[in-house]
């Protein structure tokens, strides 16, 4: 299993260099994560999309409907693209410590 | 951006090079793909083919070419290879069974004895052509393997007399790895079967090869099979949504829809004795929420009555079985038909979705279930429009429309004239690609590809399975610039497609360069309905 390794951090990832284990994520984690999506500083509107979609996927289980994400965090869609280049699932659900989403997304 | 390689290309020069160990069968240099039309065609401002890792060739089965998507790890010992060997046998004896593959016997052996190897289907692919005319993705090498194989190993015959008749393979862990991944290169578009004189489907070989693999070796591509078919399962869907998550999602759209367009939408769940159970792509509702939201204001508009199961894989229409498998391909089926019964609906509506399409329909059909009649969301949508029974006001579509022909739904159903007719009445800027209709490229992203994103997998789906797709769409608004403000829509009525394209805009930055823009049909119909009141085409969200 490929293993996403920046300074003292050591964390199981996928093929697709999503976190393993959702329970391994914490701030920290999110900075390093972000680095690979090209995000070189989490500013505070990286965060407040980052914190809904932990929230909505330990409530729920998996990641939240794009539509939702944007009228809950009030980001329009390209604001999130401009946030998060590879975008909302495979950008901000990656550093937000949730698994790949699946199925036709 | 110049190739990273250091070994220029690489492409195998006969068929018993699969069986060969080397670093890399095949490589396809950057400098050999073909030009793009402008302003794509600057090779220095196209987006980068990233290598793969050090580490993933040092841990996976890297040998084929310059990507993976099964992602095969390392064999620990000869044993554990000897073992797969004779399984692959096992499973080659099968495919060619009549008991065992109750599915796609005889097309395949159809095509594994009638292949004139003329080539006529090469200049047809466009996984070849886009590659620069890479042997290894030429659509008859992996088929020419397969064939090769069942010439030494099934059919009954001098075994020196087949072999200077249809030359020799070696069988031997190589080729095993080799094969796994090259029948993940091909889209299953079938575009290559439509050409040929005498219906060899290389379509259906890559697809037979990947279904030894997976019913014998247990090799899977994991977004079709562990999160995909084994999810939908048991969560109920491949997206991961259960009955619960499911609902509040579409209680969701509903109220969306009905604040957008002032229209009332409410999605009715399990209703006994409706007319039409609608059965969707599952990933509609959490991508693209519009296109389920349009289809039920449409159905209701109508005055038809409708309904959703909210029971296990009931609303969730995908059947990635189709792609590998004939057991997860039958299961889900099953479960689809059982559910229609149960609710005793007069027929099953399909939505935007081609393989769902294809595997409910003519597909079933093969399996032979207790089947329920079935009817896909274009002919029901062309009936709703042309029904006199909503008002349209085809100059709220007043931007450039194309539309992309979903090859499940298109090629292989034949379903062809109800899109267009719906297009060419409610989209005023409404051009064809070319070719289109039976004659249409692949989005690049057929056979589950769309969903596929391991290592670098994206990266060679944006480069070359989807390459003559992008260039098709650069080619139909050649005409009408590259102004980003002035947006430009890519019909794409199938999810997969939509998936796929989406990721190939975004590689290419085309939004922002060009203002493309991509989506269903239902969206199209709806935003030019009088009675809405916003437009539900809203390109900021899109």
């Amino acid at each position: 299993m490929p293993m996403f390794e920046a300074g003292d951090i050591s964390v199981e990832v996928d093929e697709d260099g999503f976190i393993q284990d959702p329970d391994l994520w914490n701030e920290q984690l999110a900075n390093a994560l972000a680095l690979t999506e090209g995000v070189e500083t989490m500013g505070d509107e990286h965060w407040k999309l980052v914190k809904y979609l932990r929230d909505y996927y330990l409530q729920f289980g998996i990641a939240p409907m794009v539509r939702k994400l944007c009228k809950e965090t009030g980001l329009p869609l390209k604001r999130v693209y401009e946030l998060f280049p590879s975008g909302p699932a495979k950008g901000a659900c990656k550093v937000a410590g949730l698994p790949k989403p699946t199925g036709c997304v | 951006m110049p190739c990273h390689c250091n070994t220029g290309r690489l492409e195998p020069s006969s068929i018993e090079d699969i069986s060969k160990p080397s670093e890399q069968l095949a490589h396809v240099c950057l400098e050999d793909l073909p030009k793009l039309p402008p302003p794509y065609d600057d090779f220095n401002d196209l987006p980068p083919y990233k290598p793969l890792t050090e580490s993933a060739r040092e841990d996976y089965e890297a040998t084929l070419d310059d990507t993976m998507t099964v992602g095969l790890p390392k064999a620990k010992s000869p044993e554990e290879e000897k073992e797969a060997v004779d399984k692959f046998l096992t499973g080659l004896q099968k495919l060619f069974s009549k008991e065992d593959n109750w599915t796609f016997l005889q097309p395949l052996m159809l095509s594994m004895e009638h292949c004139a190897k003329c080539q006529s289907c090469v200049d047809d692919c466009p996984v070849y052509e886009s590659s620069g005319y890479n042997e290894i993705y030429r659509p008859t090498y992996r088929s020419e393997v397969l064939r090769r194989l069942y010439f030494k190993y099934i059919k009954p015959g001098n075994k020196w007399y087949k072999k200077f008749q249809q030359g020799d393979i070696e069988l031997n862990y190589t080729l095993l790895v080799r094969l796994c991944e090259l029948s993940y290169r091909c889209t299953l578009c079938r575009r290559c079967a439509q050409s040929c004189p005498v219906g060899v489907d290389n379509g259906l070989i890559s697809r037979e090869i990947r279904k030894i693999f997976s019913q014998e070796l247990g090799w899977t591509q994991k977004d079709l099979h562990e999160r995909g078919t084994l999810q939908q399962m048991t969560v109920g869907s491949s997206t991961g949504m259960n009955t619960l998550v499911v609902k509040d999602n579409i209680d969701f759209i509903d109220e969306d829809m009905t604040d957008r367009t002032g229209i009332e939408v409410k999605t009715p769940w399990d209703v006994e004795g409706a007319d039409v159970l609608l059965i969707e792509n599952a990933g509609e509702f959490l991508a693209w929420p519009e296109n389920h939201g349009c289809i039920g204001l449409l159905l209701d508009a109508a005055g038809i009555s409708w309904t959703m199961s909210s029971d296990i894989v009931g609303y969730d229409g995908v059947n990635y079985g189709l792609f590998y498998d004939d057991m997860q391909l039958a299961r889900v089926a099953t479960r689809h038909f059982e559910i229609a019964k149960k609710l005793k609906v007069k027929k099953i509506v399909m939505g935007e979705c081609g393989h769902e399409s294809k595997a409910l329909a003519p597909i079933s059909d093969r399996i032979g279930l207790d089947l329920t009649p079935r009817e896909s969301i274009y002919t029901l949508m062309r009936d709703i429009v042309f029904s006199g029974k909503i008002k349209f006001d085809p100059t709220k579509n007043d931007f450039p429309v194309t539309l992309h022909d979903p090859c499940n739904l298109v090629r292989s159903m034949g379903i062809v004239e109800p899109q267009r007719e719906i297009l060419r009445y409610l989209t005023p800027k409404f051009r064809e690609m070319t070719p289109h209709g039976v004659r249409n490229y692949c989005c690049g992203g057929g056979s589950g590809f769309a969903i596929q994103t391991p290592f670098n997998f994206n990266d060679w789906r944006n480069q070359i399975s989807s390459r003559k797709k992008f260039e098709q769409i650069l080619n139909a608004f050649k005409d009408e610039g590259h102004d980003p403000d002035q947006p430009k829509y890519v019909c794409a009525p199938c999810s997969n497609c939509k998936g796929a394209i989406r990721d190939l805009f975004d590689y290419y930055g085309a939004k922002a360069k060009s203002g493309y823009y991509y989506g269903g049909l239902s969206e199209i119909i709806v935003n030019a309905m009088v009675d809405a009141k916003e437009p539900i085409l809203d390109w900021e969200m899109m």
